[in-house]
């Protein structure tokens, strides 16, 4: 039995059930917070939020659909709760559509850190849901997986995918030659 | 999209961050998540009392230096109020933990959920808070006000006071009607993306 499925499994322990889990996506629940919060303090606070309630559902892990899944929509949903909750006062969350309309005033830069700045400030304006769909192709889901964890249909998503692909190469792939 | 060769593919941007939290480890993060959570807690219920709780005190002051007997019944009636707005607030509505089935919601429904749960606590609050507010001042200013107009000099004292309080409800009210109907457009938004969705 592979590890993914020991740890799937209804009759597995949900300490040790919770253990693998975030052995396994611990670093990818890392970039989620990063995703939903800008202020370090806080996000260190959101992401332990996540790992707790993360240990807390897999008491009700029932294996209807994969951990993967499972995770994530945990991850986004306590994530979600955060930015609605924490929203300041007449500040404005965009959609995708309107991103897209949006010119970026910053210059692409060849630096890493720049860019995973420019990226999460990027990521950080997004509405909740188009956020759980940029962060999880960035993480390199595809249509289907997106579509169990947002409930937005495959063709949905693809759409919105295809609007963020176009997002992310004006603002990252400015200057170099490259190809859908 | 292809990847780019000078290193500026978001998805390789992205997933090649840094690790931060490698020291902790996760049963300590969890144990000291839910002392935290319950300390949060314990706050967020005093919290929830304080409006009401300060109202019942405004209130109990103005029945014990009250000479009308419509003003005495006016306090009253505030402090029954905001006793039973303590009570609904403090049943959970907002503030509180995570939805228990948070894990079986897609992303879609729960954001649905948990806008709904605003607009639920901005509706409780103006009226189990607010408006207890409005009334127990309201029972202590307009008589004053109206000894005020028969003796003239005490208006003139009155006016910072009122003034104040005037802003005060105002940007209450602003600030309370901008969150609403933001939440509004976003319910809206989240429909047209359901939509969207049944296409």
């Amino acid at each position: 039995m592979s590890r993914s499925e020991s740890i799937s499994s209804p009759e597995a322990n949900p300490d040790n059930r919770y253990k693998d889990a975030a052995d396994q996506y611990g670093s990818a629940l890392e970039r989620l917070a990063r995703a939903y919060e800008a202020d370090a303090e806080k996000r260190r606070d959101l992401l332990q939020e996540i790992h707790f309630q993360l240990w807390r559902s897999f008491q009700r892990f029932d294996a209807r659909c994969s951990i993967r899944t499972w995770v994530y929509r945990v991850a986004h949903n306590v994530a979600a709760s955060h930015v609605i909750r924490e929203r300041r006062t007449f500040s404005n969350l965009v959609s995708l559509e309107e991103l897209e309309r949006f010119p970026d005033k910053r210059a692409s830069g060849a630096d890493n850190r720049i860019n995973l700045e420019r990226l999460s400030a990027l990521i950080q304006q997004l509405k909740p849901v188009d956020r759980q769909i940029m962060v999880s192709y960035l993480e390199d889901m595809d249509a289907t997986a997106i579509g169990e964890i947002t409930g937005l249909a495959p063709a949905n998503v693809a759409m919105r995918v295809h609007r963020i692909k176009n997002i992310l190469a004006r603002r990252f792939h400015e200057g170099v030659d490259h190809a859908e | 999209m292809q990847n780019n060769p000078s290193g500026n593919d978001p998805r390789t941007i992205w997933q090649s961050q840094p690790r931060g939290i490698s020291t902790v480890t996760l049963e300590k993060m969890i144990r000291r998540r839910a002392q935290k959570l319950h300390r949060k807690a314990v706050w967020e219920r005093l919290g929830s009392v304080a409006g009401p709780m300060g109202t019942v005190a405004f209130s109990a002051l103005g029945i014990a230096t009250g000479y009308s007997p419509v003003q005495l019944v006016v306090f009253a009636i505030a402090v029954a109020w905001s006793l039973g707005g303590a009570y609904v607030l403090n049943r959970g509505t907002w503030q509180g933990r995570l939805a228990e089935d948070a894990a079986f919601a897609t992303g879609l429904e729960f954001c649905r959920r948990e806008i709904e749960r605003g607009i639920y606590f901005h509706r409780r609050f103006l009226l189990w808070v607010f408006a207890p507010i409005i009334l127990a001042v309201g029972a202590l200013v307009v008589p004053q006000l109206a000894i005020g107009f028969r003796a003239g000099g005490m208006l003139a004292n009155s006016i910072p006071f009122l003034t104040l309080f005037a802003l005060w409800v105002i940007g209450v009210f602003v600030i309370r009607s901008w969150k609403w109907r933001t939440m509004q457009r976003e319910i809206d938004e989240l429909n047209d993306i359901e939509r969207e969705n049944r296409i």
